[in-house]
């Protein structure tokens, strides 16, 4: 495994005058799932952005394997980082199987036609997510969780070895939140794809991460193991937050009740 | 596929009714001559007066609807078409002043620089720095450029002699009367080459679709393709506005109206359908204005405008109902 990691140094992000991330340098652990945490407006999805080059930092740098992004192939880098927004827009009347091939755009050239590799991409994704059988369906007579699957399949198409996903698991009931994020370790056990994502469930991110990030109001609060992160006077500083720590029954991994 | 052919069929019989029909009906006798080098009055009647119309018609029709498509697609919003947002009329004063004032640069030029400027214009008036501009803003500005072009059109008529006056009336309505081959050169080089240009930035507007985020993360440098992607769709009304006038509604009938009719959804196809209808719409109508009435030629214009009209007032109460405007 090439060391794939994504690091800011001494990141400062905001808008205009508005600061969200004061000098902040972090990284974010190769082939292992990363869950960014925080209260509302704590700068969580700003920072994924930053990651994802969505926004240029005011101050500082993100750097992949040691190199600036902003100084990257926008193509070549695509190939590397896939992320996955917020709330993206599902143009009308597309098809699952039309969505997914979207996500090859990064390998293609101007004129290439469509590769056997941008195939077996797709059915890979498609599988993965389990949406082999309703490629040819439209993506707005589906489910809400076999939409985010569908979404899923899209950046999984685009095969990089870091995903990144701001609240994949937004709009969705426990279930559908569940499978969301189980298929994501799986292709972070399966393919060592590095996952990143800002969740709001602390539960299911302790459950489901290797390495946590906690943001409060004031900028980063602590990272590490969920075992390191998630404890009584970090809520509190993060969350302001009252709350007592006990190991979940099932993973063993803390658990939050709050107060 | 079933829906591509009709679409097709409607666009032959269209051009076939259009060589035959007129002030002197033919028949399939007179087709056949004059498409093959015949030289009686019939014959001479579709290949100098008829076919080059039809031809300009079918060209200018497809120019509009590419940009009208284009652009519905790149603003995510089904009313903004070039002639909503006052490209056209733009483009169609730009041209009205270089008659006026005898300016000898070539029409197609003069045409695109109108348009431009108009877009320019739009784009500067809805722009607030810092936050994003939603698209019904650039609509309404857009709408309300048009209506300065149009008053600065009647202003400048009012200047002309009446002679010349009349003729400008007829163009800023849009007409396709006395077209000869040389503007059906134009239209479908012109055309050609900026369809071209839109075909090699088709895949950049399928991932636009997906959200300006998304897109630059699967690798497109988000805002150099929207200025092309624009500056494209406004040459391409401007190419249509340099032969046929300012005709209003068609770019913004055709990318819905061709979507409906073949059913498309990725963004080729759907441009490609936009671009038939826009075709079909532009000659059908032309055929309706000079022909519906014995006796009474109408510009296109006048047409377009009656049918586009209930069309705009249909898709507005529409946005209304949905909470977009």
């Amino acid at each position: 495994m090439t060391e794939m990691t994504l690091r800011a140094e001494a990141l400062t992000l905001g808008y205009g005058e508005r600061r969200v991330i004061d000098d902040l340098s972090l990284a974010l652990p190769a082939a292992r799932m990363t869950t960014i945490l925080g209260p509302n407006g704590c700068g969580k999805s700003t920072l994924l952005r930053a990651f994802a080059r969505l926004i240029r930092p005011q101050a500082g740098v993100v750097t992949l394997c040691g190199e600036d992004i902003h100084g990257q192939d926008t193509r070549a880098l695509a190939r590397r980082i896939a992320i996955l927004p917020q709330a993206p827009l599902a143009p009308e009347g597309i098809s699952v199987g039309d969505l997914v091939k979207r996500g090859r755009a990064p390998w293609r050239g101007l004129l290439s036609p469509w590769s056997r590799a941008d195939a077996e991409a797709c059915a890979g994704a498609l599988q993965a997510v389990g949406m082999t059988e309703h490629q040819e369906r439209r993506l707005d007579e589906l489910s809400g969780g076999q939409r985010q699957r569908a979404w899923l399949a899209l950046v999984l198409a685009q095969g990089t070895p870091l995903l990144l996903l701001d609240e994949p698991t937004t709009w969705l009931d426990l279930t559908h939140q569940l499978e969301v994020l189980s298929l994501l370790r799986q292709r972070n056990r399966d393919a060592g794809t590095t996952v990143v994502s800002v969740l709001h469930d602390i539960n299911l991110a302790a459950r489901f991460s290797d390495h946590l990030i906690l943001l409060g109001p004031g900028g980063l609060v602590a990272e590490g193991t969920p075992e390191v992160v998630v404890t009584t006077e970090n809520l509190q500083r993060a969350f302001r937050l009252a709350a007592r720590i006990q190991p979940d029954p099932v993973t063993d991994r803390p658990m939050v009740i709050p107060l | 596929m079933k829906r591509v052919i009709v679409l097709v069929a409607l666009l032959v019989v269209a051009t076939a009714a259009s060589l035959l029909i007129g002030d002197v009906n033919l028949g399939l006798g007179a087709l056949w001559q004059g498409v093959w080098g015949g030289d009686g009055p019939a014959a001479l009647t579709i290949r100098v007066i008829r076919a080059p119309r039809v031809a300009v018609a079918l060209g200018a029709g497809a120019a509009l609807g590419l940009s009208g498509a284009t652009l519905q697609t790149l603003l995510r919003n089904p009313l903004a078409a070039p002639d909503i947002m006052g490209f056209t009329s733009g483009a169609g004063l730009a041209i009205l002043v270089a008659i006026t004032v005898g300016l000898t640069l070539p029409l197609p030029l003069v045409s695109a620089a109108g348009g431009l400027v108009a877009a320019i214009l739009v784009v500067a008036l809805a722009h607030r720095p810092g936050r994003a501009t939603p698209a019904a803003t650039v609509v309404l500005v857009g709408l309300g450029i048009g209506f300065t072009t149009t008053a600065i059109g009647t202003f400048l008529m009012t200047r002309l002699p009446s002679a010349g006056a009349t003729e400008a009336q007829r163009w800023l309505t849009g007409s396709l009367a006395a077209r000869d081959w040389g503007h059906a050169c134009q239209i479908w080089g012109i055309g050609a080459v900026l369809a071209l240009l839109l075909a090699l930035q088709v895949r950049g507007l399928g991932l636009l679709e997906l959200g300006n985020d998304l897109a630059a993360g699967l690798g497109l440098r988000v805002e150099r393709t929207r200025w092309m992607l624009a500056a494209t769709a406004v040459a391409l009304s401007a190419a249509g506005v340099a032969v046929a006038g300012p005709v209003p509604f068609v770019a913004l009938m055709a990318g819905p109206l061709g979507t409906r009719m073949t059913g498309a959804q990725r963004p080729g196809t759907r441009l490609t359908s936009a671009a038939a209808a826009g075709a079909g719409v532009m000659l059908l109508a032309d055929l309706v204005a000079r022909a519906g009435i014995p006796g009474l030629q109408l510009p296109i214009g006048v047409m377009t405008g009656a049918l586009g009209a209930p069309y705009l007032l249909w898709r507005l109460s529409r946005e209304i109902e949905r909470g977009e405007l």
